[in-house]
């Protein structure tokens, strides 16, 4: 049961684009495709959907390879639009028929995702006096509001499997939260997804597993959780009333940040933060923050593709 | 993605529903509808058909003649129109004129003059003021004046109507072998017929295609240009996308001919019930000048040609899908109609010029090779120029033809859906089909 890529590979004349990817979703969460950009994670997706052929590797769902007669997938793609001079509604219905779902069942679906995503003004716009209602059409929406439309197509069929790419990227604070809401709703319903961005803080929110891509190549793989305990407590936060600089150059810590007297350190292990920490209090200092913590998965990704390409 | 056709009939409908949705789309139908409807009437209007009165009103005509051709009461009266006018010979006194016209309200005036080189007549109606006469029985009158000087020429010059329509006879000219004609096959079809039925043919397949094209090129790059191929790819195939797209085409195009057609039926109606039609052959038969006694021309011929215009209806939409798809913006369609507008000229003119030739190997060879088939094979085969057997083969050869352009088509726009760079050279195009071909083959082989 559950999710599959093996050996995936793809290659445009010499230049291979993506070189043996695999990994898997035994059970129902999200999984992570991070990389630089450029790194092969569109095209991997591209190929996972069966839109790109493949040079090389199986993707397979709950045992057969996937397709989409014996796989129910939702995408959101990062290349998104609508058509820009046909109505909202028509175009919900369209893919609604496309996907299977009866007209009756889809104007239900709609109404509900309507109401959830706050688009309930665009698809059934009330009349204003005595001027006949015209249906709102795509280009007569804004940007954010046009990825409500789209995120709504990707739900409509009630998928088993949601791939979104970059499904945060352009929303606004309040926009950004309520998709957050139901990214968690559809964990929640025990649905597999498959999820890349950039922002790497709401990839740390959401995934379990990732997987991170650079120039092709999988650099790193693994359960989010135990990559980072592999790396240890290493990041050693302290804030204080008075300077510390000497004691913590005096203990062989490198100070990566200081502002004021709060100081961010890279330590090579708990042994090194404890033994400041004896020193600290031995010598009477007052201390506001003393935290030991794991890398963020920012860290992690500039370490690792050794450049930073987020946000 | 799915491999099979499903999703087709949905794709057609809405794309068939938007189509019509549209305002200007209406707005031409309307238009196309109404100027059909109008259209022969309008003919009769711009032939003259429609100026005469069918009875009229005029009494008495004053007559002032200078040609030296006579033109008798009896020439006037043998129009039933004017059966019982009374024909006064004028002196051509104007003023005088204009008294008798005032006080009689029935009465006209014509003066039928010629020039000083006896090059031109010249007839001019006239009608008092405040004359119950309309301008049009005037007008009617004239025309009969016309023809009364016409004859009264032709009288003059023992000239009989008999041998004028005998020295304006079409002479069709046809060169036959020995055999042809020992065979009793030698009715044979004229260059000059076979030029014109090829020329009519292609004429109806280019402006079909033209049409076509510009809404293929347009179905082709609107998820593109929309930025909507990859949602919808996870609900329908590239194939059931584009033919979905294609049929919504022939729909439009074919609707609208049908359109048109019911237009033309309804205004032959009309025109039949206010007035005469029998101009409508004559003006035809003026205008082609064809010979059709050798046309291989029959109900069954038009069965066979509705097949062959579909035929080639869809091996150019099918061309116009794979050229279409190769468009990632608006620019690159220039380039797109550029081949197939090549398409369409190297058929066309091969349609047009190869009966001058009048060599029956150059007729089977332009029938069955693909390109030109669709042009020629229907017109030899009612001209006579090939015989039953090739004509079959060459629809089997086109029918083929769509098989493989439809593949193609499908093939091509899969691979370039999700492709954004400029407008690829036949060689590029090829070799991107290539490098798709064996990556499809490494993926289903790894997955088989």
């Amino acid at each position: 049961m559950g999710f599959l890529v093996t050996d995936l590979f793809k290659k445009y004349g010499e230049k291979v684009v993506v070189d043996h990817l695999s990994f898997r979703m035994d059970e129902p969460g999200v999984y992570a495709l991070l990389g630089t950009n450029g790194a092969g994670k569109t095209t991997s997706i591209r190929m996972i959907l069966n839109m790109l052929a493949k040079d090389g590797g199986t993707v397979e769902w709950n045992g057969a390879p996937l397709t989409l007669r014996n796989c129910n997938v939702g995408y959101l793609a990062e290349e998104r639009g609508l058509y820009p001079k046909n109505t909202l509604m028509d175009q919900l219905l369209y893919f609604a028929a496309l996907r299977g779902v009866s007209k009756s069942e889809a104007k239900k679906r709609i109404e509900y995702w309507a109401e959830r995503l706050e688009a309930t003004e665009y698809l059934y716009p009330k009349q204003e006096g005595k001027k006949p209602v015209k249906p709102k059409k795509a280009d007569q929406l804004s940007k954010g509001n046009q990825q409500k439309i789209q995120f709504m197509l990707a739900l409509l069929s009630d998928p088993e499997l949601l791939i979104l790419d970059e499904p945060l990227s352009g929303l606004d604070p309040v926009n950004t939260d309520l998709f957050k809401s139901i990214i968690h709703e559809e964990i929640e319903k025990g649905k597999y997804l498959i999820m890349s961005s950039h922002q790497m803080a709401t990839i740390e929110e959401f995934c379990t597993d990732l997987t991170i891509l650079n120039r092709s190549k999988t650099v790193l793989q693994g359960n989010l959780a135990d990559i980072k305990k592999s790396y240890g407590r290493i990041n050693l936060f302290i804030k204080a009333e008075q300077n510390l600089k000497p004691e913590i150059e005096a203990a062989g810590i490198t100070i990566l940040n200081e502002v004021g007297f709060s100081y961010q350190c890279r330590v090579t292990g708990e042994a090194q933060a404890n033994s400041l920490l004896k020193t600290l209090v031995e010598k009477g200092i007052i201390l506001i923050t003393f935290e030991l913590r794991e890398p963020s998965l920012h860290e992690i990704f500039v370490e690792k593709v050794g450049d930073v390409h987020e946000e | 993605m799915k491999n099979n056709t499903g999703g087709t009939g949905t794709v057609f409908r809405y794309t068939v529903q938007q189509h019509y949705k549209t305002t200007s789309v209406r707005i031409l139908i309307i238009i196309l509808f109404a100027l059909s409807v109008a259209s022969i009437p309008l003919l009769r209007l711009i032939a003259g058909k429609d100026s005469e009165v069918s009875s009229s009103d005029i009494k008495s005509l004053y007559l002032y003649n200078n040609t030296g051709f006579e033109i008798t009461k009896d020439d006037i009266t043998a129009d039933e129109r004017y059966a019982s006018i009374t024909v006064n010979a004028s002196d051509g006194d104007k003023d005088a004129l204009r008294q008798t016209l005032h006080d009689d309200k029935t009465a006209v005036a014509a003066f039928i003059t010629g020039d000083e080189e006896g090059m031109s007549f010249r007839i001019q109606g006239y009608y008092g003021e405040g004359s119950d006469i309309s301008e049009k029985d005037c007008e009617t009158l004239n025309h009969v004046l016309q023809d009364a000087l016409h004859q009264s020429i032709m009288r003059t010059m023992n000239v009989s109507q008999e041998q004028i329509d005998t020295m304006n006879l079409n002479v069709f000219s046809q060169v036959s072998t020995v055999d042809d004609y020992l065979k009793g096959d030698d009715q044979v079809v004229d260059p000059s017929t076979h030029m014109t039925v090829n020329l009519f043919y292609s004429y109806a397949i280019v402006l079909i295609s033209a049409l076509a094209m510009s809404y293929i090129f347009q179905q082709c790059m609107e998820e593109k240009v929309s930025k909507l191929v990859e949602s919808l790819l996870v609900s329908v195939s590239p194939a059931a996308l584009l033919t979905g797209k294609i049929l919504a085409v022939t729909l439009f195009v074919f609707g609208g001919i049908a359109l048109i057609a019911v237009g033309f039926v309804i205004s032959y109606f009309i025109a039949k019930s206010t007035g005469d039609v029998s101009f409508l052959p004559e003006t035809f038969t003026k205008t082609f000048g064809i010979d059709t006694s050798a046309l291989h021309f029959n109900p069954g011929t038009v069965v066979l040609m509705l097949l062959c215009i579909l035929l080639a209806y869809f091996i150019l939409a099918f061309f116009s899908g794979i050229v279409g798809s190769c468009c990632s913006k608006t620019e690159d369609t220039q380039q797109a109609s550029i081949a197939v507008v090549l398409f369409l000229l190297i058929g066309y003119y091969v349609a047009s010029f190869t009966p001058m030739m009048q060599s029956d190997t150059v007729n089977y060879f332009v029938s069955l090779f693909p390109v030109t088939s669709i042009f020629t094979a229907l017109p030899n085969y009612i001209c006579g120029k090939i015989t039953l057997l090739i004509f079959v083969l060459a629809l089997v050869i086109q029918a083929a033809t769509v098989y493989l352009f439809a593949k193609l088509a499908g093939a091509v726009y899969r691979m370039m859906l999700l492709y954004r760079g400029g407008f690829p050279k036949p060689a590029q195009l090829i070799r991107m089909l290539r490098e798709n071909r064996s990556s499809a083959k490494a993926g289903a082989g790894k997955e088989g």
